[in-house]
């Protein structure tokens, strides 16, 4: 036991050294680098009042679906809203074609990339608030830091992947089914919602069951995707989805977005795991 | 957890991390709330001199506390509401820390601030929050449901920050600012209406600021004419008239503001991140006055900031702080300016009501008041902050104590294992450590109480397994523990040699888990490594091989499930990502990340494939934690695993164990190797097991008789020869004589079939069989008696307040209970998640308590009045002591304890009753019969109900069922006045001990007479059971030719008391038994008690 004591002695010194290594240069080294591709990240977004000022600028995302042609879709986004769309419909029935367009004087707010967004902005303000000038005292304030900066990168990236899971009467009471010019008929839904990198528009075509059917009505729960079949009640009417329709078209800067994400938060673990080798450490202070 | 489990804290030297996330005072100026990083909020006591002393710790958030607010008007009810990171939200009482309401929503809130407008709304008011969501919420204050929302028509975005503006002069307006720096207002008092019948509600007007990063707004409530915005790197102050900027002050050398308050006309304190704050003058020029100004623009050149005073931290090091500042106008009240740190350092600084500068202009600088940390509490009360195990580490290598860093229980052996930093493990007798530590003149107990030292970790122990107590296929024998350097060592806890150690090369071990009884390999179940380096290993004790290295995993593992079927080990990392392992051949079978991994993960719960799941946290270092809630999905994402796993580790041994009356619960922190055991002391088990009728006797009458009965005379025949021979040294040809009679009396079962006429009883018979069916019968367990009965002394000294009056001495000679070193840490649930535990010091957070009263453990002035008033309402029975009267002290002691024990088993039943219950039980107590009519609604009656008429057996005497009455009464009235359930315990321990030891006092010790009488009493009575058994038994075939419904008829009321006699004698064999294990009485006493036990056999 003697010996082990003493082999450590000298061991420990450089493990001291090292640890305060690790707090004073290392740290900053790492979060220098989080900061710079966050804020990479950020300008995806196109973050208002950081850098440039004025309305973002507007994309054109022409949405189709490698099998059918009977949705087309050109959506227009700005920053994290919807400002324009044309939605082309053709009913399979009689072949008649649709049109929507949403209405002038309206958007549609993304909450999804908006959430991303300012999840983002969020770990951004954790880093630059420890800046070269703020000295680490404990290992545990690191893993602090990180935990709270990886929840906000977790959160933002979940926000990405995971849509909203709606029920149809929820998608039916959104603000979205009001916003097309003409209004939609009222055998059509739509929804709109980001899937990982993509912009997904989905159409739900219904009709009404007889009140009388012999069909055994059971409301569908909430889902990203509803399939043909499901039924809701909506008013005093009970409906079912006859056909749907998603078309989807990736988002490039989305794409970059996530992959930033994933190397942040890998960054952030290996950061954290350095700090992990000087466990032992816990409440030692160098200063 | 159960409503009768009592809980009781052993602090370590160092007191548990508390990281301040949130930070208020209480509009009393009395209290000072903080939420932390671990998730547990703290009480702070402030006194009236602006000291600050710990006093609480609550539990409940399994994340991270986010914001702290007011939840009702603090005058009339002391509630606040804290939300944390995942979405969970509580609604707390300050005053005796416990938890009224709770939610979990889908919302993270930043910021909440309460709203009520006493004459257009009904019920409790709003929280108005805002968070990482759209707009604001509002939630009712008293349900935490989801009321409405403010709805921006322009730019919805996340809210940073908002206030009210209440004043006289202006309508009641919401002022917020959103994440994008958009200023948005809301009339509060107009929309009442329209938010009730759920009209959306659209901003009034809004504005755009032009700074990002809005800490705080505030409205000038003095001149009404101001509005001041912090920004995190400058500060704003507008004309709340038209939004027109009046002043900007940038942030110098790369300060942050943190927020700011105006604390009179024109007088505003901003503060900083790093615990900074300046109190600035903002000076008018004449201009305003002569030209007002049309437009904002000739305004802003007329405002400019000067410093009067600032105020700084010596160590402002850690980042960031969170402050506030309490502007109360009221004398005594302070103006209060407050930070909290991640250190957990509170600071206080007292403002000045008219700050000003030194007479050269330069700013003064405002000393600090007062500051305080929970280890400031811990150090001052260190007798109190002694982890479980400091003596017998002490007494290892003479000087210093190790730090515990893993511990254990195993309940079954009532044995604690504690793994120390410096990588012994010890192992002790959990009830005899506790005692050691606990009491006072514990030294026999520490020196009677063995304890075994494992020598064999060379680095501090990170995790400890006890196989067999999770299946009890495996060895009892069997020990795991795993240590920084990444070897598991597997031992035999009995002769404390290794068995084998395993060298995992992989990082400390953060947790050893076991594979589910139904996944085998090779025969057996397998254990689990979970290892820092992300690594997870797989071993086989029999084999004492290593069987798989899953070294591949990127991120921490945070779940571990098991395919039975394929051989797959399915690992979850926090990244969301799922690697599946095969492992015959230790590949890599599948890695899948996203959407696939959670069909993945959520597949094993579906198919049931997977028994049971252990999903750990391990992020980093921080030790074992199996927690079995946190697969629970959040909308938002992962759930930061849980700071202190108190709660869930609550409901796991409530689900897993049967309940014993003692129990030691290890419990472990975030971001710290500090950990802390909580005893649990289970009150109504204790009491059914020291008091063991009618529930278990009338019961197994009434299941199968034959088999029932045989297994319950050779329990007893075991009991019997267990404790006669603890007693052989006493009395030797004695016991050897009582040892044969339970064998000669064993035919005797025999002759059980003589008939009884009953018919007069039996209506009743059947009544008390119904209550016993209902009585959940806990099947009666072999439980040491003499450890139940240190148990019940033990949880004695935790509630009596001691040094209060001169009867210390004689409870330590009567009752045989040793004195408390200090004050306990008593723990508190609110319910079956919400848990709050004293903090040392508590105890002189009641100033006026210290200045008359040398005492300790006295729970609070209250109790002693109470106390008074449940003497006064005591049927006046002085000289007849409760229990049986019996020549042997001991008996009567043990006598004693069981009837205190059931008294405070009563009261807290009472107290905790809800209160519909509560008003029927008021009503009509007395009738037995309605009670029976009542015992299909709710078992607490019935319980409660049992207990009583227990009680009164436990008298032995007929007194009069009124003076009960008027006590229950009493109880049910003080849960009315909202008295603590501790506190109503430990007045009526109280007021019984003080009472019991008067009589003692007052009636020498001639008990010789009496004894005998009660003896022979005994003998006569002794028939009646066997009377009372055979009406059992014709009772059960009246049973089972009868529909189960009996109709209770009036006739019952007359032979209640018969009843309660018979139960009476039923119940004192076994109480005989557990008192004879004790302490071996006189020789008369033994026959006695041979006689008394057949009875109880037949």
């Amino acid at each position: 036991m003697a010996t082990v004591m003493a082999a450590t002695a000298a061991e420990r010194a450089v493990l001291e050294e090292e640890f305060r290594w690790l707090l004073h240069d290392e740290v900053h080294a790492v979060l220098k680098q989080l900061q710079d591709i966050l804020k990479e990240a950020s300008l995806r977004f196109t973050l208002p009042g950081s850098g440039t000022e004025g309305p973002a600028k507007q994309e054109n995302f022409i949405l189709g679906s490698c099998g059918t042609d009977q949705v087309k879709g050109v959506l227009t986004l700005q920053g994290d809203a919807l400002s324009q769309a044309d939605v082309n419909l053709k009913m399979p029935r009689n072949n008649q074609l649709l049109h929507f367009t949403f209405r002038e004087d309206k958007q549609w707010k993304l909450q999804q990339i908006q959430d991303a967004r300012n999840h983002v902005s969020q770990a951004i303000y954790l880093l630059i608030s420890r800046d070269e000038s703020y000295q680490f005292k404990t290992g545990a304030e690191v893993l602090k830091l990180m935990d709270a900066v990886m929840l906000q990168l977790t959160r933002a990236r979940n926000r990405l992947t995971t849509p909203a899971t709606l029920t149809l009467p929820e998608i039916a009471a959104s603000g979205l089914t009001r916003m097309f010019a003409p209004a939609l008929p009222s055998d059509l839904l739509v929804n709109v919602y980001i899937n990982l990198n993509k912009l997904c528009l989905t159409v739900y075509q219904l009709h009404a069951l007889q009140p009388n059917s012999t069909k055994n009505f059971r409301p569908a729960g909430g889902a990203v995707l509803h399939s043909p079949g499901a039924m809701f009640e909506w008013g005093s009417q009970r409906l079912e989805v006859s056909h749907v329709h998603k078309v989807e078209c990736v988002i490039p800067w989305l794409n970059d977005a996530l992959v930033y994400f994933t190397v942040s938060l890998q960054l952030c673990q290996q950061l954290k795991d350095k700090i992990s080798v000087f466990s032992s450490y816990w409440s030692y202070r160098p200063f | 957890m159960r409503t009768s489990l009592q809980a009781v804290a052993l602090w370590g030297q160092k007191a548990p991390p508390h990281s301040i996330t949130a930070i208020m005072i209480t509009d009393d100026q009395r209290m000072i709330v903080t939420g932390s990083q671990e998730g547990q909020l703290c009480l702070w006591n402030l006194s009236h001199e602006l000291k600050i002393s710990a006093k609480e710790l609550l539990f409940g958030h399994s994340a991270s506390v986010t914001c702290l607010a007011r939840a009702r008007d603090f005058s009339k009810q002391p509630y606040i509401v804290s939300a944390a990171e995942n979405g969970e939200m509580c609604v707390w009482n300050v005053t005796n820390g416990q938890c009224v309401e709770k939610a979990t929503l889908p919302y993270r809130h930043t910021a909440i601030c309460y709203y009520h407008c006493s004459f257009r709304m009904t019920g409790e008011g709003w929280l108005l929050c805002c968070g990482e969501y759209q707009d604001v919420l509002i939630i009712d204050a008293k349900t935490l449901a989801v009321v409405h929302s403010f709805r921006s028509s322009q730019f919805p975005d996340w809210i940073n920050c908002m206030c009210i503006v209440h004043s006289m002069r202006i309508q009641d307006s919401l002022l917020v600012v959103s994440v994008a720096g958009e200023l948005k207002v809301w009339d509060l008092s107009s929309s009442i209406n329209s938010i009730q019948e759920k009209q959306d509600v659209y901003e009034k007007e809004s504005k755009f600021l032009e700074s990002l990063n809005c800490q705080t707004i505030r409205f000038c409530t003095y001149t009404e004419r101001l509005l001041l915005v912090v920004f995190s790197k400058c500060w704003k102050v507008y004309d709340y008239c038209d939004f027109s900027l009046l002043l900007t002050e940038v942030s110098r050398n790369g300060q942050f503001f943190a927020g700011g308050e105006v604390i009179a006309a024109h007088r505003i304190l901003i503060w900083t991140e790093d615990g900074h704050s300046y109190i600035y003058q903002l000076l008018n020029s004449g201009l305003s006055k002569s030209i007002y100004p049309a437009d904002g623009r000739v305004l802003k050149e007329t405002i400019y900031p000067h410093l009067l005073c600032s105020t700084s931290v010596q160590e402002n090091k850690n980042r960031p702080f969170v402050m506030g500042y309490m502007n109360e106008r009221k004398e005594p009240f302070y103006k209060v300016l407050f930070s909290g740190e991640v250190s957990g350092r509170i600071t206080l600084w007292h403002i000045p009501d008219v700050p000003v500068s030194k007479f050269d202009g330069s700013p003064r600088e405002i000393p600090v008041t007062a500051t305080w940390t929970l280890q400031d509490n811990f150090d001052k009360h260190d007798t109190v902050s002694q982890s479980i195990i400091d003596y017998f580490s002490g007494l290892k290598d003479g000087a210093g104590t190790a730090v515990v860093t893993s511990s254990e229980y195993i309940p079954s052996l009532d044995k604690l294992i504690c793994g120390c930093e410096d990588g012994t493990i010890i192992i002790t007798q959990a009830l005899n450590a506790a005692k050691a530590r606990l009491l006072e003149g514990g030294s026999l107990v520490k020196d009677s109480s063995p304890h075994k030292v494992l020598k064999g970790h060379h680095q501090s122990v990170t995790s400890l397994l006890y196989p067999h107590g999770l299946s009890s296929k495996l060895d009892q024998s069997w020990m795991l523990s795993g240590d920084l350097d990444s070897c598991v060592i597997l031992w035999d806890i009995f002769t404390e040699e290794i068995l084998h150690k395993f060298f995992l090369e992989a990082g400390p071990v953060t947790s050893l888990l076991m594979s589910p009884e139904k996944f085998k390999l090779r025969g057996a179940q397998i254990i689990c490594c979970v290892c820092s380096d992300h690594s997870v290993a797989l071993l086989h004790l029999e084999g004492r091989s290593c069987l798989l290295r899953a070294r591949k995993h990127l991120f921490p593992v945070k779940m571990i499930k098991w395919h039975p079927v394929e051989n797959f080990l399915i690992v979850g990392c926090a990244d969301d990502s799922v690697y599946i392992w095969e492992i015959e051949t230790g590949t890599l079978e599948r890695h899948e990340t996203g959407e696939r991994a959670r069909i993945i993960l959520n597949c094993c719960d579906d198919s049931q494939l997977v028994k049971s799941v252990f999903p750990i946290a391990s992020e980093t270092l921080k030790h074992k934690s199996i927690e079995q809630r946190s697969s629970s999905p959040y909308q938002l994402g992962p759930l930061p695993c849980p700071g202190l796993q108190v709660e869930s580790s609550c409901k796991v041994i409530d689900a897993k164990f049967c309940p014993r009356p003692f129990n030691v619960l290890p419990v472990k922190t975030k971001w710290s190797n500090v950990g802390f055991h909580i005893l649990l002391f289970d009150l109504e088990n204790l009491v059914e097991l020291l008091l063991p009728t009618p529930l278990s006797d009338v019961d197994s009458s009434s299941s199968f008789y034959g088999g029932e009965v045989l297994r319950r005379a050779k329990s007893t025949v075991e009991k019997k020869t267990l404790t006669l021979r603890k007693s052989k040294t006493a009395c030797g040809p004695l016991s050897a004589e009582a040892l044969a009679k339970p064998i000669t009396e064993s035919p005797a079962q025999g002759d059980n079939t003589i008939k009884f006429s009953a018919e007069n009883d039996g209506i009743k018979r059947q009544k008390k069989m119904k209550i016993s069916k209902k009585m959940q019968p806990k099947p009666s367990r072999k439980v040491d008696a003499s450890l139940t009965i240190d148990t019940a002394k033990l949880f004695l000294s935790c509630l009596l307040p001691w040094g209060v009056d001169d009867l210390d001495y004689l409870c330590i000679k009567h009752l045989n209970i040793l004195k408390l070193q200090g004050p306990i840490s008593l723990g508190f649930a609110s319910n079956e998640d919400n848990f709050s535990l004293m903090l040392p010091g508590w105890d002189l957070c009641n100033t006026e308590m210290i200045k008359d009263y040398s005492g300790v453990n006295l729970f609070s002035r209250k109790v002693l009045d109470l106390s008074d008033k449940y003497t006064a309402t005591l049927p006046n029975q002085v000289g007849i002591p409760r229990g049986l009267e019996n020549n042997c002290d001991s008996l009567q002691e043990s006598d004693t304890i069981v009837y205190l024990l059931s008294r405070l088993f009563l009261v807290n039943k009472l107290v905790n009753m809800p209160l519909e219950l509560a008003c029927r039980v008021g009503s009509s107590f007395r009738m037995e019969c309605v009670h029976n009519k009542v015992r299909s609604a709710g078992n607490d009656i019935l319980n409660m109900s049992s207990f009583y008429s227990c009680l009164r057996n436990g008298k032995n005497e007929s007194h009069v069922p009124e003076a009960d009455l008027s006590l229950l009464k009493l109880i049910s009235c003080w849960r009315d006045q909202s008295v603590q359930v501790t506190e109503a315990i430990q007045a009526v321990l109280w007021a019984e001990v003080q009472q019991h030891m008067k009589s003692l006092g007052k009636i020498p010790v001639n008990s010789q007479p009496v004894s005998m009488a009660e003896n022979g009493n005994c003998e006569m009575k002794q028939m009646l059971p066997k009377l009372e058994w055979t009406e059992e038994l014709e009772l059960q075939c009246i049973r089972n030719t009868l529909p189960l419904q009996t109709p209770v008829s009036p006739v019952k009321h007359d032979s209640n008391l018969n009843s309660a006699n018979i139960q009476d004698m039923e119940d004192m064999p076994d109480r005989c038994v557990l008192e004879e294990s004790e302490s071996p009485g006189e020789p008369r006493h033994h026959s006695w008690i041979a006689k008394v036990c057949p009875c109880k056999v037949s």
